[in-house]
């Protein structure tokens, strides 16, 4: 009995399989399993039974539908004949079973069990046709990776020489001298492809610069290095593939869950189509959290912030696609212009004026880090009126960055703008500094010296300063702008030399035509003075 | 690599024959003829390989489909080098009563170490389920 259901289950999942069969494999199938003596010994007989019989029916599926009928018809009556079948008896039927399941790699034969030939258990078929993999060409190093796949340089260096020994002889040999395997493309094409398509559904993105931008760069870096590869000596190109994800538009995707604010948990409300989604009663676009009166404005400003920030990587993407510095696009004009009116810089009119949001903003790190980045973009004016805001409250501002010390960042940026400065705009921002405040001995500029930011901001404005006097002999004139501009050099030289040296920071750039410019303003021994400590000081 | 160039995919891997160690230590090999999603695998001709020292061997399991999440580690077989292995195989017997006798040396062992620790006043807890994370 256990024979007839041996067949019995072999028998369907073979159907599609045994068409593939060719004769010659079944009489090689034969002598293998006639080599190991694993052949029934009533079998023997009918291998001549089966090969002619096999020209008839393997071609057929219907056959084997009905010789499965059959077999069940063994069982109850051997006499029925099984419909379809041309002419064969019940017995023959059965036979032939018998041998489509040695046709099948039998599974399980723990009494065969040889050392000499461990691979014979998977049956006789092993190896999947693909012969590309075998042929490869010379001219590639690697055939079946990709630029991606990096191998160790040991394992590169076998797979060379297997490949330089495979290439001599490949009608000489054949790889692969089994045959083809019958259960190959159990996975259709079809099916693979399905696999792929929601693997890649599953990659897409709207912005893959932001999503995949390891892969991005890595990716531009490389065929710039092919680009340059091919200007300088190899001509072929080599084209390296890219994953391109599909982009699918994607269905719109409803919030099945409504949170209202103040409530605990779900709302108990559902419909047919959603079972947990309220009516519409959640407002719609951003949801400014209600702070209430115990919100600190600490809080909202790095909230706010925040926000900035995110316009400014906005504006910073939109840039890095396009076309370089002069041509904005009216729209990241408009963006730009935007950020700058929310950073609420004070006019220049009312510098005195609590310019107090963006104080607050230049106070955090982060802050910094977004005026900084922010300069680049600004149109002039603009620009110039954050240099001169931030020059007007230096003093403040090198106080609080006392913790920080991040004002440095925005010296590079800054120092681009100060020689658009005028005369008039310059000795403006100055002016501010030589106030003495009420009820401190101590002039603001002195805090504003100990500062490596402030220092270097100084002596910036002050190199401008000098500049455009040389430049403009009218300047020199003696009218109010010059007198005051005197008196400044002036009380900044002897606070310099006041103060000593090691308090006096380093500026981040000494410009050279500050010492001249003392030169002439104030007399011998306070430029000597001030050549000692100022020279000490760039020393440290 | 053709189909999705910078990932790493199986489809490439299918109708080949393939080891593959599970997370519950066992080891299969077979020929990897259906995936999906979730590197689900089918393997055919599966046979479970069990190593004790430099022995090993095979017991025939046919059909296997593996549940993705459990697979550690696969790679494909090269059947060429295949049989080139310093290693012996013995009937499935033999390895089994081989592996049984590991089994109960190491429990031994660990019997001996948690009496001398005890000795000592330490304790281990145990670790029945640190394999898993």
């Amino acid at each position: 009995m256990k024979y007839l259901e041996g067949p019995e289950k072999s028998c369907s999942p073979l159907a599609p399989e045994e068409e593939l069969v060719s004769a010659s494999q079944l009489e090689e199938e034969e002598e293998n399993e006639n080599e190991e003596e694993n052949l029934d010994p009533d079998l023997a007989l009918d291998v001549e039974e089966e090969e002619e019989e096999e020209e008839n029916s393997l071609g057929d599926p219907a056959v084997l539908t009905a010789v499965h009928n059959a077999q069940k018809g063994l069982l109850s009556s051997p006499g029925i004949k099984a419909p379809g079948v041309l002419g064969m008896s019940p017995t023959s039927l059965y036979f032939l079973c018998q041998t489509l399941d040695y046709l099948s790699p039998s599974p399980f034969r723990p009494t065969h069990a040889s050392t000499s030939s461990p691979a014979r258990h998977f049956g006789p078929r092993l190896l999947s046709p693909d012969p590309s993999l075998f042929c490869s060409s010379p001219t590639l190093q690697s055939p079946r990776f990709s630029h991606l796949t990096q191998l160790h340089p040991q394992h590169q260096r076998m797979l060379q020489l297997q490949q330089q020994s495979r290439t001599p002889s490949p009608p000489a040999k054949k790889p692969w001298s089994q045959q083809p395997d019958p259960y190959a493309n159990l996975m259709t094409q079809k099916e693979k492809d399905w696999v792929i398509k929601v693997q890649m559904v599953q990659l897409q993105s709207e912005n893959p610069s932001l999503d995949d931008c390891y892969y991005q760069k890595y990716y531009q870096k490389l065929e710039k290095r092919q680009a340059d590869e091919e200007l300088l000596g190899q001509r072929s190109k080599v084209e390296s593939l890219k994953l391109v994800t599909p982009y699918i538009q994607k269905a719109e995707a409803y919030e099945s869950v409504v949170r209202i604010e103040g409530s605990l948990g779900q709302v108990a409300v559902s419909t047919c189509f959603s079972p947990r989604r309220a009516i519409d009663a959640v407002p719609h676009g951003t949801q400014e959290p209600e702070i209430g009166a115990t919100s600190s404005q600490r809080l909202r400003v790095l909230y706010w912030i925040e926000k900035m920030f995110l316009q400014l990587l906005e504006i910073e993407e939109g840039q890095k696609d396009g076309p370089s510095r002069p041509c904005y696009s009216e729209q990241q004009r408009n963006q730009v212009e935007k950020l700058f009116q929310s950073l609420n810089t004070p006019e220049q009119n009312h510098l005195d004026e609590a310019a107090d949001g963006f104080l607050q903003v230049l106070s955090v790190r982060k802050g910094k880090a977004l005026v900084a980045r922010l300069l680049p973009f600004l149109p002039q004016d603009r620009a110039v009126s954050l240099l001169l805001a931030i020059t007007h409250h230096l003093p403040l501002l090198v106080r609080r960055d006392a913790a920080d010390q991040a004002l440095q960042m925005l010296f590079q940026p800054l120092s681009k703008y100060i020689n658009h400065l005028t005369f008039h705009e310059l000795l403006q921002g100055l002016q501010g500094l030589m106030l003495l405040p009420p009820g401190s001995s101590e002039r603001l500029v002195t805090a504003v010296l100990q500062n490596q930011f402030g220092i270097s901001l100084l002596y910036a404005l002050l190199s401008h300063g000098e500049k455009l006097v040389c430049l403009d002999s009218s300047l020199e004139e003696s009218n109010s702008d010059h007198t005051v501009w005197t008196d400044i050099v002036i009380l900044i030289a002897w606070e310099i030399a006041q103060m000593p040296a090691t308090s006096l920071a380093e500026p981040l750039a000494f410009p050279s035509n500050l010492l001249p410019l003392f030169c002439r303003h104030v007399d011998k021994q306070l430029v000597q003075q001030l050549e000692a400590t100022m020279q000490l000081a760039w020393i440290y | 690599m053709n189909y999705m160039p910078g990932t790493a995919s199986l489809i490439e891997d299918i109708d080949k024959k393939h080891l593959v160690l599970l997370r519950d230590g066992r080891t299969l090999i077979g020929f990897l003829r259906s995936i999906d999603q979730f590197a689900n695998l089918v393997l055919h001709q599966t046979v479970e390989r069990i190593h004790v020292g430099k022995k090993y061997g095979d017991i025939p399991r046919g059909i296997f489909v593996v549940r993705g999440e459990n697979v550690v580690l696969l790679g494909e077989i090269d059947l060429e080098k295949e049989s080139d292995t310093p290693l012996q195989q013995v009937s499935i017997e033999e390895i089994l009563e081989e592996q049984r006798v590991e089994q109960q040396a190491k429990l031994e062992a660990e019997k001996l170490k948690v009496q001398a620790l005890k000795d000592r006043g330490l304790s281990i807890p145990r670790a029945d389920t640190l394999d898993e994370y």
